[in-house]
């Protein structure tokens, strides 16, 4: 069987590529916002165009004030409006397509590929993650296929790609780790890190989505967010910060 | 059956008292239940888990050292690595199943492994096919009855060798074996290799002898 070559005919209205789960297809028939980076390719219908306008310089300034409310991430994101198909996809991985009704769902901000208006995105209380409400279709990539899983369980940091409806999660340490901790002095941790003491913890009713782990994009906003934050402390504390940083350098370099 | 495949590239394994599962430190994704995770000292099969301290001595001179844990408790687990995909082996008990330390994701705890010296199959052969396709002079080699979660990049395939049958792979294809096999370095250099017109293929995995081997469908290494 040959390539079958795809136009606007048969592109689907909003549903993945047929055979590729890698890459999926948009109708647009309102402004949806896009992650910078994660367009393929756009098809205009009947002679028009679709413009990717910056959230800065936007037509639509008052509607884009409402539906995303976060600064941190507004240089990254750009609304398309137009008629036509937009093609969308990300570093090879899986993309899926989330429903939300009057719901809530939290993900990574570095696997959101695209929302559509009805949607109203806010920054999450865990740093790298965004929280999604209201009504309307978004678009969520992951490495491999999504897994779903319930409450209570506790979630390695790499492996989270988003939760819906349960609670922000609380950070778990490992019990026997959290022993060696309290009964040592710091630096005799040696020897007793199992690679997993830091774990997220889910409780409460909800859905929990996750993916094979990966090696984790350095987020230029969880920097951005310690940067702002640096403010508020004292020399004293900035002279110590200083010194953790500095130590944790020399232990990377080292490994 | 520890080990359920959730999807191409994580696995679900059920841990009880008694039925505790090793795995690579960083691997575990999620967890329910009430299970601990404790590291191991000394890579596969280190500390209370067989082996000993001279073993795991000579694992970390060799580069055969990957950090483990253990979970125990009861619970279930999910395991993925960095995306690679997941191959789960049963081991029956018949058979030995030699691997790279470096690509195993977890095994059952009640498996027994050693490391072993490439010399000792065939003898100086095998320490020149260490050397030559980068896996270094040893080798992981896990027994007993169980399952194995292997990690690959693209997914594998077994190939059966039996008989007078043998099977070529590409030394950065291969993945592991089970059975008595014997792997012999094939080189196919040529002078077309010295200026730099060869095909690219000349160094070749020969696999003979009666089991099967584990190939992975790309030549990117972990």
């Amino acid at each position: 069987m040959g390539v079958e070559a795809l136009d606007p005919a048969t592109l689907p209205e909003h549903d993945n590529l047929p055979g590729n789960a890698y890459a999926y297809c948009v109708r647009l028939t309102g402004p949806l916002f896009v992650q910078t980076g994660r367009m393929i390719a756009y098809y205009p219908a009947g002679g028009g165009t679709i413009r990717f306008e910056p959230l800065t310089a936007t037509s639509l300034g008052s509607m884009v004030a409402e539906r995303f409310s976060s600064p941190l991430y507004s240089r990254d994101w750009v609304v398309a409006n137009g008629q036509g198909h937009v093609i969308l996809g990300d570093r090879g991985y899986d993309i899926n397509s989330y429903d939300l009704d009057d719901g809530n769902l939290t993900v990574r901000a570095s696997n959101l590929l695209a929302f559509d208006a009805g949607l109203e995105l806010k920054e999450s209380i865990i740093p790298g993650f965004l929280t999604l409400l209201g009504t309307g279709k978004f678009l969520a990539s992951s490495s491999g296929p999504v897994i779903f899983v319930e409450p209570p369980v506790r979630v390695d940091p790499e492996a989270l790609v988003g939760w819906a409806d349960c609670p922000a999660p609380a950070q778990h340490f490992d019990a026997g780790w959290m022993g060696h901790f309290l009964g040592a002095a710091r630096g005799a941790l040696f020897g007793t890190r199992s690679g997993e003491e830091r774990q997220y913890d889910f409780t409460g009713a909800g859905t929990v989505l996750l993916q094979s782990s990966e090696r984790v994009l350095e987020d230029p906003h969880v920097l951005q967010r310690l940067e702002g934050e640096v403010r508020q402390l004292g020399t004293g504390q900035l002279q110590r910060l200083g010194s953790v940083v500095q130590q944790e350098i020399a232990q990377r370099q080292q490994g | 059956m520890t080990f359920t495949t959730v999807t191409s590239k994580v696995v679900l394994a059920q841990v009880a008292p008694g039925r505790e599962v090793l795995a690579r430190r960083g691997a575990m994704l999620a967890v329910t239940g009430r299970v601990t995770f404790s590291p191991v000292a000394g890579g596969p099969g280190g500390g209370a888990y067989g082996g000993g301290l001279a073993a795991s001595l000579a694992r970390g001179v060799q580069g055969e050292a990957v950090a483990l844990m253990v979970a125990e408790g009861s619970g279930a687990v999910h395991y993925g690595f960095h995306g690679h995909h997941v191959t789960v082996i049963e081991l029956d008990g018949s058979r030995p199943l030699s691997v790279e330390a470096d690509r195993l994701l977890a095994h059952d705890a009640s498996l027994s492994s050693s490391v072993v010296f490439l010399g000792q199959q065939g003898g100086l052969r095998g320490a020149v096919r260490g050397a030559v396709t980068g896996q270094g002079m040893f080798t992981t080699q896990l027994s007993g009855r169980g399952s194995v979660a292997v990690l690959s990049h693209g997914g594998t395939f077994a190939l059966p060798v039996s008989g007078g049958r043998q099977v070529v792979v590409d030394p950065q294809a291969y993945v592991a074996h089970e059975g008595d096999l014997r792997v012999d370095v094939a080189a196919a250099v040529s002078w077309r290799d010295a200026v730099g017109r060869g095909s690219g293929e000349a160094v070749q995995l020969r696999v003979s002898g009666e089991g099967t081997v584990h190939v992975q469908a790309s030549e990117e290494k972990l």
